[in-house]
């Protein structure tokens, strides 16, 4: 199994005022940067960065490609993920995506994973035009146009259902041939399957149970094997989850510093894609921390809530029930709904259940809430020098694993997994 | 393990299905969504139990909105509504993948 940092670049409101520092977002850009290069430098293997628009507090990456640029700078070894880029035109011309993803590649000398989706809350959709019931359509439209960009010479244009444009040679080409490793955003099922049929990486949250998980890499292998119709010139067959990280020398240490930022992550994901809330967010004006601050213990994870159990995936103990004690009740709800909050032992002990299901990349959020610059070092340092070294000594099974279920596949691959 | 189609047990919903992904591989995808989703709703109406209190605004509310949605008419009856006649490859795996695994996990 392999590592990586994923980045929404958080940042909640001051629960005492109206708006930010003004030096606030600078120095959440910065940190994140410097985090990156910690990472980089031991052996994380990607960053994914999300895009996003007008999800304030939530997610304030609405550039991505200019951060992964500044980040390529700042590190030699780690893949740059797009996690993901918003694919229907309103949001993001196929050209201008064509152009931007190889020109990330030719700077970082060919490290870019090209992560793609629709996007779904009201606040994206409604702020760029973007029908619900099309968003799919757009998604699969497009990246086919922007992979065919990156590959003909010239591109030979199109009059599709939701963009047209002549034929143009699309410049610069990627560095990687013939294309940078694809992926999809898959928050349903349903979309991990489509990701197998179109020979792409599926790139989603880890709701699953450890059987589920593994019935899912079963079924994604097997179509990836015999029902496979690429939308790419090359397949990028791989399961990436994503999860929360606290990793500190104890287990009260790592709730302590890292459950709330958990939560936060969890309430303000569920306020923007919940259509009553998100869909009526008032622009500027609301102070979602602030609400979450407030909120009742057992309202904190949002209200998906119910839905978040089981985020992560796989149960920290053997209990079945919420334990009495307190911080054994919090590690227990931690190991279902985010997994990787606790000590070396415990985070590595959720990660070995994920790793038996034959998942091929955990990304970890660590940046969250308001957890500070310092705890989240501290936390990808300890994450990288005593969990992730046993993992990468295995990874090489894996790898066997995943050479005996693409044995026979005919489609070139180019995953990096 | 033998694929999701071969492990549905009704002989005429795995018919149907077999007959989804046969067209999904001729890129018949409106057929696609077709046979899903009047899949769907036979499942509904079999498993009434799916359309009571919280179950109903699960069952209907996740069903995809990607060109076709589930309404539940005022007699109860679930119904699919025609939004477009032209539907993408992933559209058409989504109300497949959707409706395959609602079916197992009914045991149908």
């Amino acid at each position: 199994m392999k590592f990586g940092l994923f980045y929404e670049h958080q940042i909640p409101r001051p629960r005492d005022k109206e708006q930010w520092d003004p030096d606030a977002e600078h120095k959440m850009m910065k940190n994140a940067l410097d985090q990156i290069e910690l990472a980089d430098y031991l052996g994380f293997d990607y960053i994914f960065q999300v895009e996003h628009h007008f999800l304030e507090e939530y997610s304030h990456s609405s550039a991505p490609e200019v951060f992964l640029a500044a980040a390529s700078q700042r590190t030699k070894n780690i893949r740059l993920g797009h996690g993901i880029t918003l694919m229907p035109p309103r949001y993001n011309h196929p050209a201008r995506v064509a152009e931007r993803i190889a020109t990330l590649d030719l700077v970082s000398d060919g490290r870019v994973e090209f992560g793609t989706g629709e996007s779904a809350s009201e606040m994206e959709l409604g702020g760029f035009g973007v029908r619900r019931e099309d968003k799919k359509q757009m998604w699969e439209e497009a990246t086919r146009e922007v992979v065919k960009m990156m590959t003909q010479t010239p591109y030979k244009g199109i009059e599709g259902e939701h963009f047209g444009m002549p034929s143009r040679n699309v410049v610069p080409k990627p560095l990687q041939k013939p294309h940078p490793p694809l992926w999809v955003a898959s928050s349903r099922r349903e979309t991990t399957m489509v990701a197998a049929r179109l020979g792409m990486g599926s790139l989603g949250f880890a709701f699953e149970t450890p059987d589920e998980a593994k019935e899912r890499a079963d079924e994604y292998f097997r179509l990836v094997r015999e029902e496979c119709y690429p939308i790419g010139e090359a397949i990028n067959p791989a399961l990436a989850a994503v999860t929360i990280l606290s990793c500190f020398e104890d287990d009260e240490e790592a709730i302590a510093k890292g459950m709330e930022g958990a939560q936060f992550f969890a309430y303000s994901l569920a306020y923007y894609y919940n259509p009553f809330t998100g869909g009526n967010h008032k622009p500027g004006q609301e102070n979602i921390y602030k609400d979450f601050i407030e909120a009742p213990e057992d309202k904190r994870w949002g209200a998906f809530g119910d839905a978040f159990r089981g985020f992560g995936g796989f149960s920290g103990g053997a209990a079945k029930e919420e334990p009495e004690d307190e911080v054994t009740r919090a590690l227990w709800r931690a190991a279902q709904r985010g997994g990787c909050i606790g000590s070396p032992d415990f985070v590595k002990d959720t990660l070995r259940k994920y790793e038996d299901s034959h998942l091929d990349l955990m990304i970890f959020v660590a940046q969250c809430g308001a957890r500070s610059h310092e705890d989240v070092m501290d936390s990808i340092y300890r994450t990288g020098t005593k969990v992730i070294p046993e993992f990468k000594e295995r990874h090489e099974k894996h790898q066997q694993w995943r050479a005996e279920q693409l044995a026979g596949v005919e489609h070139e691959i180019n995953s990096t997994i | 393990m033998p694929s999701k189609v071969d492990r549905i047990q009704d002989d005429a919903l795995r018919g149907s299905f077999a007959d989804a992904q046969a067209a999904l591989k001729a890129g018949e995808y409106k057929k696609v969504v077709e046979l899903s989703s009047a899949a769907y709703v036979e499942l509904l109406q079999r498993k009434p139990e799916m359309l009571q209190g919280q179950e109903q605004f699960m069952n209907v509310v996740f069903f995809p909105r990607l060109g076709a949605h589930l309404v539940v008419n005022n007699d109860g009856r679930p119904e699919i509504v025609w939004d477009r006649e032209k539907f993408s490859f992933s559209e058409a795996v989504t109300y497949f993948e959707f409706t395959i695994d609602k079916l197992l996990k009914a045991g149908l």
